[in-house]
């Protein structure tokens, strides 16, 4: 399964990750309506570095399409609010 | 929906709104090739915008932190002369630089992260596009349209996806460099009005109040030595005249 991490790089992570993945994703969720900025922070580092530490990059001159795209490490609760509520970020 | 998604979502439409396909596939290649140039160069003068204007708050922490040492400097000489009321005043002002300061000091290390950041994109993109080149000469030179429409798919839109990550990168680090360049601004125009002293255009009137006190100090010891040298005087006391 082929991961982006936004403005990084993209990995090949096994696909047994998944389920951990949407497990971070779900309870990511739960913080970003909750405002819990501390633990927001840690989801977001922990989701991408499962990413980092179980994937093998993705050679920099192959082109492939991402089945997964993760967020940014540096956005902010703010920004993952707003994707949530689906203004701003989601281009019209 | 989930965070995952939500991204998926997000890339999957600028990719869309980047790539417009044509009726020839092979031509499709041509002018995602063009697309990719051209965000190549929009990285670059992101970049290039993103370093100036971090030197221009690097110059204006220099100045906050000069202008910080110079009310040091001022709140010494006011005790000294007796005149704590302007003392407090240039302490007020150094507590107000030092924050300004830091708030600096902070952003120029966003902007930093942000660079680092765009350089990565910048990077990344060229060898993709590299790599993009080299297929794409190779499957218009060996496939009849219908044989490139299959092969191009991946290629395509690997390239896309690329193009829609580095856009989203360059349209946040736009947006900060933005916010940045207006704050910059704002303290220029602070700086300008007075409102922030700017120790390198001269004095401010905290030196001139307290030129103003020493001014008069000198003006009562001359006075005293004149007063002292006449002959009317009972004494000669004065400290010149003693040797």
């Amino acid at each position: 399964m082929i991961v982006r991490i936004l403005s990084e790089d993209q990995y090949d992570l096994p696909g047994k990750y998944v389920d951990d993945l949407n497990e971070i994703d779900n309870a990511l969720v739960e913080v970003v309506e909750r405002e819990d900025r501390d633990e927001f922070h840690r989801l977001l580092k922990k989701m991408l570095d499962l990413v980092r530490e179980k994937g093998a990059a993705v050679p920099v001159d192959e082109l492939v399409e991402s089945d997964l795209v993760l967020p940014d490490r540096d956005l902010t609760l703010e920004e993952a609010e707003k994707l949530f509520v689906g203004e701003g970020l989601l281009p019209g | 929906m989930g965070m995952l998604s939500r991204m998926g979502i997000i890339v999957k439409a600028k990719m869309n709104r980047i790539m417009d396909s044509t009726e020839d596939p092979r031509e499709t290649l041509d002018y995602s090739y063009e697309k990719q140039m051209e965000m190549l160069r929009n990285v670059k003068r992101g970049v290039v915008e993103m370093v100036t204007t971090k030197r221009r708050l690097e110059l204006q922490a220099a100045k906050v932190r000069e202008n910080i040492g110079k009310l040091d400097g001022q709140a010494r000489k006011a005790v000294e002369m007796g005149r704590e009321d302007l003392a407090r005043l240039a302490l007020e002002r150094k507590q107000g630089a030092i924050a300004e300061l830091e708030g600096l000091d902070q952003q120029v290390e966003g902007l930093e992260l942000e660079q680092e950041k765009l350089t990565h994109a910048e990077q990344r993109l060229q060898a993709k596009v590299q790599a993009f080149r080299t297929k794409k000469e190779v499957i218009k030179a060996q496939y009849s349209a219908a044989q490139a429409q299959v092969r191009i798919g991946a290629a395509l839109s690997g390239i896309s996806e690329e193009m829609g990550d580095v856009s989203l990168a360059v349209e946040r680090a736009e947006n900060k460099t933005e916010t940045l360049r207006a704050k910059a601004g704002a303290i220029d125009e602070l700086v300008s009005t007075g409102v922030l002293d700017d120790p390198t255009s001269g004095k401010d009137s905290l030196d001139h109040q307290l030129e103003q006190v020493s001014a008069s100090a000198s003006v009562e010891s001359e006075l005293a030595a004149i007063r002292g040298s006449l002959p009317s005087a009972e004494r000669k006391s004065l400290p010149e005249g003693q040797s």
